[in-house]
């Protein structure tokens, strides 16, 4: 299996990427970026994309890593699923991020596809929009009229529909820093076994002061044809004491009023019930993570310890 | 616009340099196979699920289905042919040995892919639990053992390299 025929042109730089999308606009061209290609090449090779020109931009080092400071974490938007869950960073500020990557695809689907390419695509049936909107994330995109900057809430809008224009590229992924009060998150799936993807997943964070649940955001991804935040959710746990109950009765809302996907692999009604276990899975456990102070996610594949990626070489 | 439906790869390819004109949509594990005649690596389902392709992108282990040869050019590869260094059992990588030891194949098919996973999950930590190898394997399909000897390898395999 092969894709359809298209013309590849490698991007330098951002600058120069823009540039080639522009052209390609102006062209009437049907032009789409190839970063690390784990969604899109899979789609060009069973013909459900069949784009003219690719513009590769997988080795654009300026769109690549983490920086974190006081106001947020900044994720360069051709950081690799690898890169962030090797970062120790990212796994101690954001235990339901890792919780995510531990479980996304496969440790060779990780080591190219990126956060940028995840959003952009706007699978339904993605993992980390769920994690990205739990956590508040905005998005910033470059095009030749400039920088803008906008909620990833905003920007998702349904199967495999975004707010991304044409001559437009994702160049980081902002979460902001925490809010005061003892935090915990965490993300859970329950995944169909052979493409990984969730047929359902949640992530939860919660902020606990005192013995009392100051706020709560809670995302849902697989169950719609977007990933939402489920409000009816997260207003039942506000001000709430965290226990058994209230968890159950906030997770029986999480998908109130939605219109689930049904498909080969899972009726709406399986899915609906799926969101609901998880809710409440996903809570618990951040919550749990509060209350302990423990940042550190208990599940996943150990981070930093392997040889640097940089010093090629074999396994052994 | 720029762009051209042939592209020049060059790529280093168990430490030998290549280079070729091939069709843009040309993906790495048919250039590996087809171009190289490097047909160790495999294709089974051919939709990233499978792992039969898996070869080390720049140290790294990545499905070559799903990676054009266009990308890969400037890289290095480093495929099952490059895992052993020389003829013979005795020259066998040690996660190539300990597939042998402990019978962890049947039909073979999976197995340059499965090597080349163990490869990388060992690279990441030496020291990995049975639940560990089998996470790192969740891209790697095999339909004749039930896994079950391919992860009693790649524990064997991580005892041998920590020297234990």
């Amino acid at each position: 299996m092969f894709p359809a025929d298209f013309c590849y042109v490698r991007a330098g730089s951002l600058a120069q990427a823009l540039e080639l999308l522009a052209e390609g606009a102006a062209a009437g061209e049907d032009v789409k970026l190839l970063a690390g290609g784990q969604s899109l090449l899979p789609m060009m090779k069973l013909r459900l994309a069949a784009p003219q020109t690719l513009v590769d931009i997988g080795g654009i080092a300026e769109l690549a890593g983490v920086t974190a400071d006081g106001a947020g974490t900044t994720i360069g938007a051709l950081t690799t699923y690898r890169a962030l869950q090797r970062d120790q960073r990212v796994a101690l500020a954001f235990p339901a991020l890792a919780d995510a990557l531990a479980v996304l695809a496969d440790q060779q689907v990780r080591a190219r596809g990126t956060i940028g390419g995840c959003v952009a695509h706007g699978d339904p049936a993605a993992d980390l929009p769920a994690v990205l909107l739990a956590l508040d994330a905005r998005l910033e995109i470059a095009s030749p009229r400039g920088t803008r900057n906008l909620t990833l809430d905003a920007f998702l809008q349904g199967v495999f529909t975004t707010d991304l224009a044409a001559d437009e590229v994702v160049t980081a992924i902002i979460l902001p820093a925490a809010p005061p009060g003892a935090v915990g998150s965490a993300y859970e799936k329950f995944e169909q076994p052979a493409s990984h993807l969730p047929l359902a997943g949640v992530c939860a964070v919660v902020v606990i002061d005192g013995e009392v649940i100051t706020s709560a955001r809670v995302a849902v991804t697989g169950v719609a044809g977007r990933a939402f935040r489920t409000l009816d959710t997260e207003r039942s746990l506000a001000s709430a004491r965290p226990a058994d109950t209230v968890i159950a009765a906030a997770a029986s809302q999480v998908a109130t009023g939605v219109r689930p996907l049904s498909d080969q692999h899972a009726s709406g009604p399986f899915r609906l019930h799926l969101a609901e276990v998880l809710a409440r899975r996903a809570l618990t456990r951040a919550i749990q993570r509060a209350v302990a102070g423990e940042p550190r996610p208990t599940l996943g594949t150990p981070c930093g310890h392997g040889p640097d990626d940089s010093k090629k070489g074999p396994a052994s | 616009m720029p762009g051209s439906r042939d592209v020049l790869v060059e790529v280093t390819v168990n430490g030998t340099p290549h280079s070729a004109e091939v069709p843009a949509r040309t993906l790495l594990v048919h250039f590996l196979r087809d171009r190289l005649r490097l047909t160790g690596t495999h294709v089974g389902c051919d939709t990233t699920q499978c792992g039969a392709c898996t070869v080390a992108l720049d140290g790294v282990a990545v499905k070559s289905c799903t990676v054009l040869a266009a990308q890969a050019s400037g890289h290095e590869i480093t495929t099952i042919e490059g895992a052993a260094q020389g003829g013979g059992p005795a020259a066998l990588d040690p996660v190539q040995r300990a597939f042998w030891q402990e019978h962890g194949l049947q039909c073979g098919y999976c197995t340059p892919g499965m090597v080349m996973a163990v490869r990388q999950i060992l690279a990441d930590n030496p020291d990995p639990t049975e639940a560990d190898v089998r996470a790192g394997l969740a891209g790697n399909i095999c339909r004749c053992t039930g896994y079950q000897n391919i992860v009693a390898a790649a524990l064997d395999a991580a005892r041998r390299l920590r020297g234990a």
